[in-house]
């Protein structure tokens, strides 16, 4: 079907403005300042950087081992000596929750590339060749995107005994794709019939060597938007795994910090601490990546940016 | 007709392909399922029960016979809803087990979508009519936000301050406890009481997912031309907000239903475990916790076969809505 489509698009004068606004984006000086010179994006930058410095210092600013127990010290609300309160254990929640910033990110960062390197791959990959390969990479993003992707993790943490940081990392890079896959494979869409692709094409450049050499970087900003939007769902999942307890069972994080708080059922005691400041922790990571992603879109998307400004 | 043809043959896919999945999951995974399973049975259990190791290698693997062999006798097993016994529920076979819950799951997350469908549509359509205006400045960006909260979090929070602090609402399990399951006043008015915190917190997590959708759609559907002839023709502004462009742009956010349902199935695991509410969600999260994994593999087969059902009525729903799909 799509090879009905007619090759010179009537549109094109807007759009070569377009990619070469976007092209000038690519030299690191560009990005961030324009980055920095939308209002949502520079919030969920610095929110960010924020988030990001305190995973590098966190070994220095936490007061305790966060699995260090103290009987003589459970169950204490937020004070001086113990800043977000401790647990049933005595443990100082302030300590996981800055140690688990740290895991958490690197989790997230992680497992967000492993899904966009495959995304972008499949998706664009899918969107130039066309054809029946096209058919066969949408057909099955399609059907994984209508497996439930919480029941699937679930069930698979629940057969793995050992649930270490590479294997979450792993096991939700390799769920997480499919979404992205079906953005990336319609932004690939409209860019595969332009003078640059096809001049390629007419050069006798391999499939692969377009996809990687031609695409790929003028698709940069919106693999980057991909990337940041797979990258908060991945915080998300992954707290929500610790959260049932089915997660990585082997650092501190704040996913299972509020595991715990849930298991001794301390919010029915009346104890808000030991869930409100992991899900402060998580919150606050995920909305500075929404807007830092609503930022990216409004830049890339004159019509949303202009009425905004015009406001 | 062969648009809906070829729908039909996506969703028998689909089903064959979660069908698999599910048959493959426990024979790729490292370890031996099958003797976390049995661990949990004494042999009296076992010998009460003949024929149950066959159904579980069928399921999980770990038999004598080929893969082929298994493949045949679990689609076999499960075309009879044979799914052996759930070993967190003994002796109740999982079919069981599941026909007890996932009808209060069925209930909280069906009314919950409908209602964070029609706020979240409804919120995106005028937030983009008048851009700037209060809905725009300050529901969307209240929703927006509540949407990225966590689904744990905000029912924890919704636990405390709504039900603990202002006892507005009851804030654990699905009905009070003494009550037993049935049709009668009782009972219902209780499990309603009961469903209306955790409903609460789906569509605070799940209007805002919409708002944002609908409200890009319909901002570049109010440039197009027929929106200003629609105005040229001098029709009251809503019913051109409602009638032309609201309905247009409600088509792509539609197209989004299934993997949005999705997700709502998976934030519904969250939400039942922070209320302790009897449904298939809590069921899941004990069974994977419990090595219960007859019960596990049933339970993710019902929750992809309601996610392509609900796809299915969308795409029916599309089909109403979309003259360009029934013309072709």
């Amino acid at each position: 079907m799509s090879q009905l489509q007619p090759i010179i698009e009537p549109e094109l004068a807007p759009l070569t403005a377009f990619t070469a606004r976007k092209r000038g984006g690519l030299r690191v000086p560009g990005w961030l300042s324009l980055l920095l010179a939308n209002r949502k994006s520079r919030f969920g930058l610095i929110v960010l950087a924020f988030m990001i410095v305190i995973a590098v210092i966190a070994p220095w600013i936490s007061v305790a081992h966060p699995t260090d127990f103290n009987i003589l010290a459970t169950r204490q609300a937020p004070s001086w000596h113990h800043l977000f309160g401790t647990t049933d254990q005595g443990s100082d929640i302030f300590s996981q929750v800055v140690l688990g910033t740290r895991r958490s990110l690197i989790l997230g960062a992680a497992a967000a590339l492993i899904a966009t390197t495959l995304a972008a791959t499949l998706g664009i990959l899918a969107a130039y060749a066309g054809g029946i390969v096209d058919e066969v990479v949408n057909f099955l993003t399609n059907v994984f995107l209508v497996i439930p992707t919480i029941p699937l993790l679930v069930v698979i943490s629940g057969y793995l005994k050992a649930r270490g940081m590479t294997t979450m990392i792993l096991v939700l890079g390799l769920t997480l794709w499919a979404f992205e896959a079906r953005i990336l494979r319609g932004q690939a869409l409209s860019l595969r019939n332009r003078d640059f692709v096809q001049a390629a094409k007419v050069a006798g450049e391999s499939t692969w060597r377009i996809v990687f050499g031609e695409l790929m970087p003028n698709m940069i900003s919106r693999i980057t938007a991909a990337f940041v939007l797979v990258f908060y769902i991945a915080l998300l999942v992954d707290a929500g795994l610790e959260f049932l307890g089915l997660g990585d069972n082997t650092h501190v994080s704040w996913g299972m910090v509020i595991y715990w708080a849930q298991v001794n059922s301390t919010v029915l005691q009346g104890e808000w601490w030991p869930f409100l400041f992991p899900g402060l922790a998580l919150v606050v990571t995920v909305v500075a990546l929404v807007f830092l992603l609503a930022g990216i879109d409004e830049l890339s998307n004159p019509r949303l940016r202009n009425i905004k400004r015009s406001k | 007709m062969r648009w809906f043809l070829r729908r039909l043959v996506f969703y028998a896919f689909a089903v064959w392909v979660a069908l698999t999945l599910n048959f493959l999951l426990p024979r790729l995974m490292p370890g031996d399922p099958i003797a976390g399973v049995l661990a949990h049975l004494s042999p009296s259990q076992i010998q009460a029960n003949p024929g149950i190791i066959q159904t579980y290698e069928a399921l999980l693997g770990g038999g004598k016979g080929t893969i082929w062999h298994d493949y045949v006798v679990y689609l076999h097993r499960l075309a009879h809803l044979n799914f052996g016994i759930s070993t967190s529920n003994y002796p109740a076979p999982v079919s069981e087990v599941i026909g007890r819950t996932l009808p209060y799951s069925i209930f909280l997350v069906g009314v919950a979508f409908l209602i964070a469908f029609a706020i979240g549509t409804t919120v995106g359509m005028i937030a983009a009519w008048r851009r700037g205006g209060a809905v725009d400045t300050v529901v969307v960006p209240t929703l927006m936000a509540l949407g990225a909260f966590p689904a744990f979090f905000t029912a924890l929070l919704g636990v405390f301050f709504l039900g603990l602090k202002l006892k507005w609402f009851p804030i654990q399990h699905g009905y009070d406890s003494g009550l037993v399951p049935g049709f009668d006043w009782a009972f219902l008015s209780s499990a309603f009481r009961h469903s209306q915190l955790p409903i609460l917190v789906i569509v605070s997590a799940f209007a805002g997912g919409w708002v944002l959708n609908m409200r890009t759609v319909m901002i570049n559907t109010i440039s197009e031309e027929y929106v200003a002839m629609a105005h040229a023709k001098g029709l009251r502004d809503r019913r051109v907000m409602t009638r032309y462009a609201g309905r247009n742009a409600i088509l792509p956010p539609l197209n989004g239903f299934a993997a949005q349902f999705a997700g709502a199935v998976g934030g519904l695991v969250f939400i039942e475990v922070v209320f302790s509410y009897p449904g298939a969600g809590l069921t899941l999260q004990q069974a994977a916790l419990g090595n219960d994994y007859p019960l596990t593999q049933g339970l993710l087969l019902i929750f992809a076969f309601c996610v392509i059902a609900s796809s299915f009525i969308m795409d029916l729903a599309n089909f109403v809505l979309d003259p360009r799909v029934r013309a072709s």
